[in-house]
């Protein structure tokens, strides 16, 4: 160390200042604490709601996920529709063995239909499983309705007489 | 224990803030204001460091933090720093202190090095720290601290030649 290095060492030294830690230097200090704090809060919850949002962007984007993983040419499956209202026995066809309800569109299976009667069209709302009531609409029936009268219907040997046609239809 | 944070932390700087603040108008050149912006914002990253360097060299990592921010600061154009051919504030034959005036001779002098020879100088003659210390505060290696702070004594044996008068 040469004497200007030794005379620098003391300039710098020398010019050395006293200058207390005051009130407002301390004040200052820890108001900037504050700020930095609410910063740093500020930056990790802005980066949480980045993650969070570009997890869920991928999540949505990824293939196999959602309603993308059924495939288009699966038949649908049957319907579940209301309760059925009680068969009753028409006049000429015997009763069946309980059939599923068939309440999808376009969705006629062979053998849920009955001989002699027409599939009804779909109109939109579940259709209940063609029932062997007479009806206006079901010409091809085998048998008309049979005529409303207060007298107790002579009841076919093989059905109830509460649960005839003609109370089903005569309403 | 954050009453204890601060317990340790106000006692360091109460007693630290002094040298600090030197340490930084050096680094800046004499700009005390920018001096003290300086200190603050390496206390306050001390801070929250706390926990961590308390008990191992919390002054260390402060002259580090401001080393590196001061150098940082130097970049930013807004801070007016930009070197002149002649040095300001040249103390006239009606200055009433000498040693304000070489003071203001010495910062200015410092103020036309470069930032990384400028804290090299300050770290190595000022703090007299030891040159592997000077290289970690500076972030490089031993050789290229020494030479920062060779390059920098030199230019300010140049520009203080005509007023440093030697010693005795």
């Amino acid at each position: 160390m040469d004497d200007f290095e030794r005379e620098l060492t003391r300039m710098m030294r020398d010019s050395r200042q006293p200058a207390p830690f005051g009130p407002g230097h301390r004040a200052r200090l820890y108001q900037g604490i504050r700020v930095r704090r609410r910063s740093r809060v500020l930056w990790r919850a802005g980066g949480s709601a980045l993650a969070v949002a570009g997890l869920s962007v991928g999540l949505a984007l990824l293939p196999g996920t959602g309603s993308r993983s059924l495939p288009a040419d699966r038949p649908p499956l049957p319907a579940t529709s209301p309760t059925p209202p009680p068969r009753s026995p028409g006049p000429t066809s015997a009763p069946s063995p309980s059939l599923p309800p068939t309440g999808t569109a376009g969705t006629t299976y062979p053998g849920t239909t009955y001989p002699g009667t027409t599939a009804p069209e779909y109109d939109g709302t579940p259709t209940f499983p063609p029932s062997d009531t007479p009806d206006a609409s079901m010409p091809a029936t085998t048998a008309p309705p049979p005529p409303v009268s207060t007298e107790p219907p002579v009841a076919p040997p093989s059905t109830e007489p509460d649960r005839s046609p003609s109370m089903t239809a005569g309403g | 224990m954050e009453r204890f944070r601060a317990d340790g932390f106000d006692e360091f700087v109460a007693g630290r803030w002094s040298a600090l603040l030197h340490v930084a108008r050096l680094l800046t050149g004499g700009d005390r204001q920018r001096a003290e912006d300086l200190v603050q914002e390496a206390l306050v990253k001390l801070w929250f460091a706390w926990p961590k360097v308390a008990e191992q060299a919390p002054e260390a990592y402060v002259r580090q933090v401001l080393v590196r921010m001061a150098a940082r600061s130097a970049r930013r154009r807004w801070w007016g720093e930009r070197p002149v051919g002649e040095l300001p504030d040249r103390p006239g034959p009606g200055d009433v202190s000498a040693a304000v005036a070489e003071r203001s001779r010495l910062e200015a002098a410092l103020a036309l090095l470069p930032p990384r020879q400028r804290a090299a100088v300050v770290l190595r003659y000022c703090e007299d720290l030891p040159e592997s210390q000077v290289a970690q505060a500076l972030g490089c290696p031993v050789g290229t601290a020494r030479s920062h702070a060779s390059r920098g004594v030199a230019r300010l044996r140049q520009i203080l030649s005509d007023s440093v008068r030697p010693v005795g």
